[in-house]
């Protein structure tokens, strides 16, 4: 559990000397209990108190980063087991998988796929990571030429999936300078296979029977000098996946077992059903999710999904803006304007609903902000309603030129009408009244 | 040593049994029990409780159905007690929900009708009922009246009670012998908020499924997902007015711009991908029942209930 | 230019053709009530005109007024140009009300350690063989009257100008006063004979509504006069946010008189009632909201209210008194109490100061409830404060039949549990006319025990009792029939407005808990929670526990300290030493941002419930409602 500001406050030197940078020595307890700067910072901490916060604030799961380049990407760092807690903070990276039984053509087909594919949601460009290649032929030249055949087309980071070391060799020597994950490490090879990892610099999966197995192995590796380690944790049962992530994850953020204090593996093949394996590993756990291709459609719910996960939610609670539809609105239906905290959202909604006036709703962006403080803030301003009513298509979705605006908005209602050309109304504060109102006031 | 998962758990989630069998006054084939749970969904070996469900969504009113379903059924979407029979004969879900859509038009009256209605699907089906009625207080009070009068006996779980609006339903559920579905806006305190109105009402906690409401995959499921994971972790930490088991249904999941735009060719597979990407993932955050409306994700989201409860299935009954 | 007359007492004012009635009335200096700032959205400042040619757009503005009212002349001074002379008629209701205004004070003791000092002095007249200067000798007869040293002092121009008529007029028999600025000692005044026991200062608490002055003598500490009144900015705009808006479109100097004026109103009347000359005022200690302290300081508040939110100044602030306007010895000093940030102020550090909670070791929470709110907590080695926004039901605002602490208000009110009669206690005992704060506090507690409302606020209308109805839009407590009331109609509550009163107490006790969780401190490590402002005196400890308005803790625990921020500004301007102490608080304080607060929202929603979401904190009240529940027949 995480130290309480007060409970650090106690073990700093109180001498309020700002040499940290905060005003005060509490202050700076309270920004080290949210993680916003590190014990280092306080340059007056005694041995003991630097023990106690360092190991307090470090992230129980490790950092590792597979690729190099613009599509590498680093995982781990991860401090809760749910979301809410705090924040997950890394995406897992999901690996397209190709095999060395797979002709060059085909292969550069899905690695071009993988390159190019892209969703844009909320203004942010979900992609798909990169590509893992799997040794199927056994073959050294076969994995060296599939691999060979991948970084024709891309510069997209790598999963090697050859448990032969002679195999991963093979693969490493083509591709071994760009950090690609080697897969994997077992309790018979794992001296071979981190003597690669040592010599290319890579990070390593691990694999293991059972978690006991598995953290034991996990002490041999960094003893054999291989840090960077990934925990492959996939079983043909999602049920064991499941309850191996789930596990590996309280194990490391309780630091009950440093051992499994690393980022976590999985193959969704020997489930045979990539979509609840895909799923089970967004939201359990997962960090390198490794896949054949699958549908258009799977591909799309698992970036968003990924993304709805992924989302810190102790931002404040926000709506996405946007025209929202109470009942069934027609062109003669009142428009009203909120800001896109959640909480005044679903207030509006709510009595809305209840009035029984089909009507929409206009959610403006004010980071999250509540009328009364954004007003106050300057956030909910006329050229932000003119930009919305454009981007949303208001205009073509009603025939009358009238927005009804928060009570709390009223100062801005005549900068409101100037910017937009609309008739601006004033609601209530309340969005009780919202019902009495509209009887009132709308025709 | 045998590492496993840690728990430090004091609680236990509530059993709901819904549906009543001919021996206990209702004309159910089945009946189903959820809740149960001692440890997060799906965990342990056996996982505690009881596996979590899947209710097919229907309505009498497929007007205000999404398109992608309603053009799937054809004929079928006119008559409830034919896609009713029909849904449970060929895909097998686990209930019916049936929605009386009928009773959010505008002006509507016809409360005769209602009686009908539900008396026509516990016909047509064997399986238990989920009937949700009115939102509207003007309504409420007759409709759900009649829905608790028509089902007598049956153990419908009927819905939707809301803060603003729970008298009606709980006391049509205290007098017919029903059980309730508790909905708040995605926020565990709303959410305790309305159990504890409830119980000082006199509806006990063992006749309450809790819906945290669902947003779409991409439209604030999110919230809902840690909505539901906090309740669920609330409830195994001892709080008894959270300790019901949950119902989840991604309601607007057919009609997101991602389902609306989409390729008529490719509209079933899209519609199936984000039910399926909503509601599996709302059985491992804790839901006891899931709900879908397109009959073509109920194989998969089956098999994928199965695949993280190897246990062999009892159709939920064990 | 058109004469406007006003009715009832013909206050005739002259204005320029096309300026608004509004306009008009502050120039008469008159104080309407303009809630909204004069946009026209509140319907406040109604008035009738009598007789005369204006404007006003009847169409517009015509929803406030009924077809009677608007054939009477009926019209919002703020939305009306005077177009020739007029006679105007303005409603009681119309005008700002004095209102109860809290100037008790708790005995707290301090040591006696003014910062002036008034030294009758006999001096020998210069001669050939004593030829110093009239300054020198004159410092010198201080230093030996045992004051500073006469190196020590700094006298400036205008004092050393009348210096030497003042000795020689009087026979060299004179009294100066010395007062201690950060600067060191300083010379402001030199007066004829011994008038060293006229020694006094004033204390005053700027609010954003109400200014407090209190008159102290420096020699023995006593109360020499009080007074209050409005703060006259009240016509710019009834909120803070309204005035920065007042300011920011050039209004800043209008403010800042404003408050001069209304300081300076009190202090002549406090003066006037006690015999006391003003110019015999030497010292001025000024308690007040960040916005407040910087406009009276003729500092532009306009950047406070935009991100970051950053005030100008921080540390307490001196200068002479005449600069700002007072109207007290135009030298004496002025001391301004520093401020934490833009929403804690030096009211709050006042409040800290009064309530001593930075001097003990027990933890304290100390609470300022108003439109806006102020939460501290801690003791004497740390604390950390919030600030926030209740919304104005609490004071009666945007309750239907809510209104302020003025005479009519039911202060205090409870319910026959059987037979759900009301008894009440009005102020000054006339007929009801509303509720105020405590009264909406009593009442609301006591619907939850009757079981009228659910936790939520919901009146329970299947309740069969001619108080309870279904109301127009939403259901309604009858709380006083028609014939009861001082207003000619049924005073109610209504659904609406006990859930603005939930909101407004939940945003409170999110706070408390915001603050408790930050420093992880349960209910029973609180010692003391003091309530500050008006509005703590008044309510019942109980009642605010009930309905979950502060954390349950023993009613014993609970004080309230009456207006902390005059409180505060008394025991500085008695006792100097305090000064530097007010820094070293307000250096201790960690402000937390609660809009930055992840988890206040949480504690919010779970305090939008009566008395919270949780009901394990709040033990006694659970057992209590669970019996009221009981008797009431309700499971």
């Amino acid at each position: 559990m995480a130290l309480k500001a007060l409970d650090i406050y106690k073990l700093l030197p109180k001498k309020n000397c700002k040499e940290c940078g905060e005003p005060t020595c509490l202050t700076f307890a309270m920004k080290l209990a949210s993680g916003k700067v590190k014990p280092e910072d306080c340059p007056y901490l005694d041995e003991k108190a630097r023990e106690i916060l360092g190991a307090s604030t470090r992230p129980p799961v490790q950092r590792v980063k597979v690729g190099v380049g613009e599509r590498s990407f680093a995982i781990g760092e991860e401090i809760v087991q749910f979301r809410h807690e705090k924040t997950f903070f890394h995406e897992p990276g999901i690996m397209t998988a190709v095999s060395d039984r797979m002709d060059a053509d085909t292969i550069q087909a899905i690695v071009a796929d993988v390159r190019d594919h892209l969703l844009v949601r909320i203004g942010l460009d979900l992609r798909l990571n990169g590509i893992a290649i799997r040794s199927e032929s056994g073959a050294p030249a076969a994995f060296a030429a599939a691999v060979e055949a991948v970084e024709a087309v891309a510069d997209l980071p790598e999963v090697l999936l050859a448990e032969d070391p002679a195999v991963q060799e093979a693969g490493l020597a083509v591709c071994g300078n760009y950090r690609p994950l080697i897969h994997a490490a077992t309790r018979d090879q794992y001296r071979e296979m981190c003597a690669l990892a040592v010599k290319y610099g890579c990070p390593l999966a691990i694999r293991a029977p059972t978690l006991d197995a598995l953290a034991d192995l996990s002490g041999l590796c960094t003893a054999a000098g291989a840090g960077h380690l990934v925990l492959d944790l996939t079983s043909p049962s999602l049920h064991e996946t499941l309850n191996s992530a789930v596990a590996v994850r309280q194990h490391a953020i309780t630091r009950t077992t440093p051992a499994l204090g690393y980022p976590v593996f999985i193959d969704t093949r020997p489930s045979g059903l990539p979509d609840a394996a895909l799923i089970c590993g967004v939201l359990k756990f997962g960090s390198i999710l490794v896949t054949d291709a699958i549908s258009d459609e799977s591909r799309k719910a698992f970036l968003v999904l990924r993304q709805n996960i992924y989302t810190d939610p102790q931002k404040p609670i926000q709506i996405t803006p946007g025209i929202y539809r109470v009942g069934s609105p027609g062109p003669d239906a009142p428009v009203l304007l909120t800001v896109n905290f959640s909480l005044t959202y679903f207030t509006l909604q709510g009595y809305l609903e209840a009035s029984g006036v089909d009507s929409f709703m206009l959610i403006v962006d004010t980071e999250g902000l509540s009328v009364l403080t954004s007003v106050a803030a300057g956030k909910l301003s006329e050229t932000l309603v003119r930009d919305a009513l454009k981007e949303f298509g208001v205009p073509d979705l009603v025939d009358h030129r009238k927005l009804i605006i928060p009570g709390y908005a009223a100062p801005l209602s005549g900068k409101i009408e100037d910017e937009t050309g609309w008739k601006v109304l004033v609601g209530p504060r309340d969005a009780a009244d919202i019902a009495e109102f509209l009887e009132k006031e709308w025709p | 040593m045998t590492l496993s998962t840690l728990s430090d758990w004091t609680g236990e989630v509530g059993t709901v049994t819904i549906g009543a069998l001919k021996a206990d006054g209702g004309t159910r084939s089945t009946t189903v029990t959820i809740g149960g749970e001692r440890d997060l969904s799906f965990i342990g070996s056996p996982p505690t409780g009881h596996r979590p469900l899947i209710a097919f969504e229907l309505c009498d009113d497929p007007s205000l159905w999404p398109a992608p379903v309603t053009k799937f059924l054809g004929d079928r979407a006119s008559d409830p007690a034919e896609w009713a029979r029909w849904a449970g004969q060929e895909y097998a879900p686990d209930l019916i929900r049936l929605f009386l859509t009928s009773t959010r038009r505008r002006g509507f009256s016809d409360f005769a009708s209602v009686t009908t209605t539900v008396e026509n699907v516990l016909q047509a089906t064997g399986l238990p009922l989920i009937i949700e009625g009115s939102n509207d207080p003007e309504l409420d009070s007759e409709v759900f009246r009649r829905i608790g009068e028509a089902g007598e006996g049956e153990r419908l779980l009927i819905g939707t009670a809301e803060a603003a609006r729970y008298r009606s339903i709980a006391a049509s559920a205290m007098a017919y012998g029903h059980l309730v579905i508790a909905q708040s806006p995605i926020d565990i305190n709303l959410a305790k908020q309305l159990n504890i109105l409830l119980r000082e009402i006199g509806l006990p906690h063992d006749r309450i499924v809790i819906d945290p409401y669902t947003g779409a995959l991409g439209y604030g499921f999110e919230y809902s997902y840690s909505v539901m994971e906090r309740i669920r972790y609330a409830a195994l930490k001892g709080d008894e007015d959270l300790a019901m088991p949950m119902i989840s249904s991604a309601i607007d999941s057919l009609t997101v711009k991602e389902v609306r735009e989409a390729d008529p060719s490719g509209i079933e597979k899209i519609s199936v991908a984000w039910e399926l990407y909503a509601m599996l993932p709302a059985t491992i955050a804790g839901a006891s029942i899931v709900c879908v409306r397109h009959p073509s994700t109920i194989l998969p989201l089956r098999a994928g209930i199965d695949a993280f409860w190897p246990a062999p299935s009892g159709g939920g009954g064990a | 230019m058109p004469t406007v007359t006003f009715l009832p007492g013909f206050r005739k004012t002259e204005v320029k053709s096309g300026s608004t009635l509004l306009q008009a009335a502050q120039q008469a200096g008159i104080h309407m009530n303009v809630v909204c700032g004069g946009l026209g959205k509140c319907g406040k400042c109604t008035v009738y005109v009598k007789s005369g040619r204006y404007d006003f757009d009847c169409e517009k503005f015509g929803k406030f007024f009924s077809p009677e009212e608007l054939d009477a002349g009926a019209c919002l001074a703020c939305q009306t140009s005077v177009l020739e002379d007029v006679r105007v008629l303005i409603p009681e209701e119309s005008i700002v009300q004095e209102q109860k205004i809290l100037i008790d004070v708790m005995g707290i003791s301090t040591e006696l350690n003014p910062a002036v000092w008034k030294y009758a002095l006999t001096l020998s007249p210069p001669s050939l063989d004593d030829p110093s200067p009239d300054l020198t000798r004159l410092l010198w007869g201080i230093e030996k009257a045992g004051g500073p040293k006469e190196g020590d002092i700094y006298a400036p121009l205008e004092v050393i100008r009348r210096i030497p008529r003042v000795l020689r007029e009087s026979g060299w028999k004179v009294t100066a006063t010395v007062v201690l600025v950060p600067g060191g000692y300083r010379l402001i005044d030199i007066e004829k004979g011994d008038t060293s026991p006229a020694c006094y200062g004033a204390a005053v608490d700027l609010g954003t509504t109400t200014v407090v002055v209190f008159i102290r003598n420096l020699i023995d500490g006593s109360i020499m006069g009080v007074a209050s009144n409005y703060n006259r900015q009240i016509s710019c705009g009834e909120d803070i946010l309204s005035r920065v808006t007042f300011a920011r479109k050039g209004g800043l100097k209008k403010l800042q008189s404003l408050a001069a004026e209304s300081i300076n109103a009190a202090i002549t009347e406090a003066a006037n009632k006690a015999g006391v000359d003003r110019e015999h005022i030497y010292e001025v200690v000024v308690a007040g909201n960040t916005i407040m302290t910087h406009i009276l300081m003729g500092i532009d508040p306009a950047y406070m209210i935009e991100e970051p939110y950053v005030p100008v100044v921080r540390r307490y602030l001196t200068a002479a008194a005449g600069r700002a306007g007072l109207e007290v010895g135009e030298d004496s000093g002025l001391f301004i109490f520093p401020a934490v940030s833009d929403f804690i102020g030096g009211d709050i550090i006042a409040d800290i100061l009064a309530s001593g909670m930075a001097e003990s070791e027990e933890i304290s929470l100390l609470i300022d409830i108003g439109t806006n709110f102020e939460v501290v907590l801690g003791n004497r080695d740390w604390m950390f404060a919030c600030a926030g926004a209740a919304g104005p039901a609490l004071e009666g605002g945007e309750v239907l039949f809510g209104m302020r602490a003025n005479a009519g208000a039911i202060e205090q009110i409870s319910l026959d549990l059987e037979t759900l009669t009301p008894a009440y206690r009005t102020i000054r005992h006339t007929k009801p006319k509303g509720l105020c704060g405590s009264g909406l506090i009593d009442l609301l507690a006591e619907l939850l025990r009757a079981c009228i409302i659910d936790r939520t606020g919901r009146i329970n209308t299947a309740i069969d009792h001619e108080r309870i109805r279904a109301g127009r839009q939403v259901p309604e407590f009858v709380v006083a029939w028609k014939e009861e009331t001082g207003i000619g109609k049924d005073i109610v509550i209504t659904e609406n407005d006990v859930k603005a009163l939930i909101m407004s107490k939940a945003s409170i006790l999110a706070a408390c808990r915001t603050l408790m969780n930050q420093a992880g401190i349960t209910r029973d490590e609180i010692a003391h929670i003091y309530f500050s402002g008006a509005f703590g005196n008044y309510i019942s400890k109980e009642n605010a526990i009930v309905i979950g308005l502060i954390p349950e803790v023993p009613v014993e625990r609970i004080t309230p300290i009456g207006n902390g921020a005059i409180e505060g500004a008394n025991l500085v301007l008695l006792n100097r030493r305090k000064k530097k102490f007010l820094d070293e608080i307000a250096r201790k304080i960690a402000y937390i941002e609660l809009n930055a607060e992840p988890s206040f929202m949480d504690e919010y929603t779970g305090s939008c419930f009566l008395p919270h979401t949780d009901l394990s904190l709040f033990p006694t009240v659970e057992e209590m409602l669970g019996k009221c529940r009981m008797r009431r027949g309700v499971p």
